[in-house]
């Protein structure tokens, strides 16, 4: 067993939140809170040493870039939210990031995430360079097509459209049993990290 | 002036936004480069003080109120100042004014976030292997041919990616990455165009002021 | 009640009991597996050997506590791949709660290399073979920003230095001196870097995902997009059974360590789901 005061509180915290397993209570509660706590504390002092002060502060004291205090100004109508009066200046800085996000979003989007997609979903003859690598492709391109008819809800299914959305069905199984296979594997990892920090660092029953 | 001013806004900076992409001219670069590194910055800092000012003040009113487990806020308030504290006096890498060790016990924000943020954070996520097992065991029939073929596919992939399954069926391991190389992309594609046909809608609403649930109640 | 309905009905408690011995067990006495690293972390682990020596690896370090023992190993992967083999290496966040995880990895991979160094060439020095940017606030910034100027977004690195006066940034301005760049996420930041990043600058992008994510990310590999990934804890097992046979390095290999209890529980979790169905169907024959 460990003799290091930390590693006691790291294994005393995980056992808190391992305590909800068996009902909820105060100790679990506690350390709820505690991880908001500390992950605010930590987000604070990394806004200021790293964001504001070399960003605003530094800048404007020395007297550069003064126009950085309007803003600063924008930016702190975020805090008119808990004034009703004013509160919808609170939209200002909202309106910069969004429009901004919206913006940057829209032709790079289409580029990434349907142009890019489609080029690699669209059948060449150079797809066929390699056998297998051809009817896997050919696989994949009637599986996009079927997967997308299955969302086409504006027509009644049938003729083509009830078998092809039927296949389309067959994928997304298949694709969400992917997924399902894999999100075991991923909650497993979690808890096998923790049981091996209590086993090795705190109780050092391994090495 | 109100609605106006905002969605205003949004359209210009939603323009300001995509020209970039558009217009590779050094000045339009330029001005974007200045915009997104002093102005976004300053704004996304002030955003995140607003989200700990909103937990300070709900909490400072839960304890005020003694609301339900009014008790337990104290725990949030306090540490939540102790960790601000030994990070703002203390410093990122403990040479701050404030000092923080005693002898060799160290307490500087980088040890307080590796042995009590990641332990608590990790923790409660690692639960989740409980309820999903549980789950699993309860909900997962194969009361239908799809959910026959969704639960073996699960059981092909869940064997197949662990070490073992490439000992006792050397081609296991293969079958399964070519499940996730082939049919599940096409469906993941499938559904991906979808997903961003959808956002690229949404986002050009947002701009165009079509969509304004943003606006938080249009007074 | 019947066998059939006990099988339908086993309290919750017991099916957690199981699982953690299930998982405990081969944690204390593990059986030892080599796993077969397959072609996504292959390809990344070339992509990473074949940068140039004047071009520089950048690792996005996106993940935050609650996806640490999947995408840690990783991160401790990638430092020892890419210090082995003397690659110049940027680290940065777009998540706040990474930069304690980035400086944790950084530092115990650090001190293993200078612990066995015997010359200042060997060491490996902040500034010189590695830079820590840090984080800055709306991922677009960092994403968008570092196809200028990187010193420009990070005017102090996570130490507090100035950016523009240590000596790799001399050579490393911007995405155009960065041969690839490796998102370990737990969320979607992979998705900007690949719709931001690659489509404004075309940098080569790299992922390191929860297992959750993985399969989101298979259509972006198949278009090229993704040069290659790692997919949960068996991704960075892969990993590090690469390093370990290629590179000979043999530092604490968290994720391969994982790998007897992620059989048997994976196991246990296919053993439940079987026995549910057959109190599902023997009970639903009996109704009939």
């Amino acid at each position: 067993m460990t003799h290091n005061p930390w590693i006691w509180v790291s294994a005393i915290l995980t056992l808190g939140i391992f305590s909800f397993l068996y009902k909820e209570n105060p100790f679990y509660r506690v350390c709820e809170h505690l991880f908001i706590g500390i992950s605010n504390g930590y987000s604070i002092t990394f806004v200021w040493h790293r964001i504001l002060m070399p960003t605003l502060i530094n800048p404007v004291a020395h007297g550069e870039k003064l126009w950085l205090i309007l803003i600063a100004i924008i930016g702190a109508f975020y805090f008119m939210y808990f004034i009703p009066q004013i509160s919808w200046l609170v939209r200002i800085p909202i309106a910069i990031v969004l429009g901004y996000g919206a913006g940057a979003f829209i032709p790079r989007g289409i580029d990434a995430a349907i142009v890019q997609q489609l080029r690699a979903t669209i059948i060449t003859r150079s797809t066929f360079l390699s056998v297998y690598n051809g009817i896997w492709s050919l696989v994949i391109l009637f599986g996009v097509i079927a997967t997308i008819s299955y969302f086409f809800f504006s027509r009644e299914r049938k003729g083509i459209l009830k078998p092809l959305s039927y296949s389309g069905i067959v994928f997304i199984m298949i694709g969400f049993g992917a997924s399902f296979g894999y999100t075991v594997m991923a909650r497993i990892s979690l808890l096998i990290g923790r049981l091996t920090f209590l086993l090795r660092d705190w109780l050092g029953i391994i090495h | 002036m109100k609605v106006r001013l905002p969605l205003l806004l949004v359209l210009i900076t939603g323009i300001f936004g995509a020209l970039p992409f558009l217009i590779p001219h050094h000045v339009i670069q330029t001005a974007d480069n200045e915009f997104r590194n002093s102005v976004l910055v300053i704004i996304g800092a002030f955003s995140l003080v607003l989200g700990v000012g909103s937990i300070i003040r709900h909490h400072m009113d839960k304890v005020r109120r003694k609301r339900e487990h009014w008790e337990y806020s104290w725990v949030l308030l306090i540490s939540l100042l102790i960790t601000s504290i030994i990070g703002l006096f203390g410093g990122i890498d403990g040479n701050g004014s404030l000092p923080t060790n005693i002898g060799n016990f160290h307490f500087d924000i980088q040890t307080i976030f590796i042995r009590m943020e990641v332990p608590l954070g990790a923790t409660m996520f690692s639960i989740l292997a409980f309820f999903m097992s549980s789950a699993a065991y309860r909900s997962f029939k194969a009361r239908s041919f799809e959910a026959t073929l969704l639960l073996l596919t699960a059981f092909i992939v869940m064997f197949g990616s662990v070490p073992l399954s490439a000992y006792l069926i050397p081609k296991l391991p293969h079958f399964a990455e070519w499940i996730l190389t082939v049919p599940s992309t096409a469906a993941k594609r499938g559904m991906g165009f979808g997903i961003a046909l959808g956002g690229l809608a949404t986002s050009l609403k947002i701009i165009l002021g079509i969509e304004r649930g943003w606006l938080g109640g249009t007074k | 009640m019947s066998i059939w309905e006990k099988l339908t009905k086993i309290d919750r408690r017991y099916i957690y009991l199981m699982l953690l011995l299930v998982v405990m067990i081969p944690i204390i006495v593990p059986f030892k597996l080599h796993p077969k690293p397959m072609p996504p972390v292959e390809n990344l682990f070339n992509a990473i050997d074949a940068i140039p020596p004047e071009k520089a690896l950048v690792i996005s370090v996106d993940y935050s506590p609650d996806t640490e023992p999947e995408l840690h190993p990783m991160t401790y992967a990638l430092l020892r791949h890419a210090f082995a083999r003397h690659k110049k290496v940027g680290i940065l966040c777009i998540s706040l709660l990474g930069l304690g995880l980035a400086q944790d990895a950084l530092s115990t991979v650090t001190n293993e290399f200078n612990s066995v160094a015997t010359t200042h060439a060997d060491s490996i020095i902040n500034g010189r073979d590695y830079v820590f940017w840090g984080w800055q606030t709306m991922p677009l910034v960092p994403i968008l920003g570092m196809g200028e100027n990187i010193a420009k977004v990070f005017p102090v690195d996570y130490y507090g230095n100035k950016t523009d006066t240590l000596s790799m940034m001399k050579k490393i301005k911007n995405y155009n001196n960065v041969a690839l760049l490796v998102s370990i996420a737990g969320g979607e930041s992979p998705f900007w870097y690949i719709t931001y990043a690659q489509t404004s600058f075309g940098v080569r992008i790299g992922v390191g995902s929860t297992a959750v994510m993985a399969t989101d990310f298979y259509p972006y590999i198949n278009s090229g997009q993704v040069t290659g990934m790692m997919s949960g804890m068996k991704g960075g097992a892969e990993y590090e059974e690469l390093v370990l046979t290629k590179l000979g390095l043999k530092g604490r290999r968290k994720a391969t360590e994982a790998m007897s209890s992620q059989t048997a529980a994976h196991l246990w979790i296919m053993l439940t789901i079987v026995l549910g169905n057959i109190g599902y169907f023997a009970l639903r024959r009996r109704k009939k």
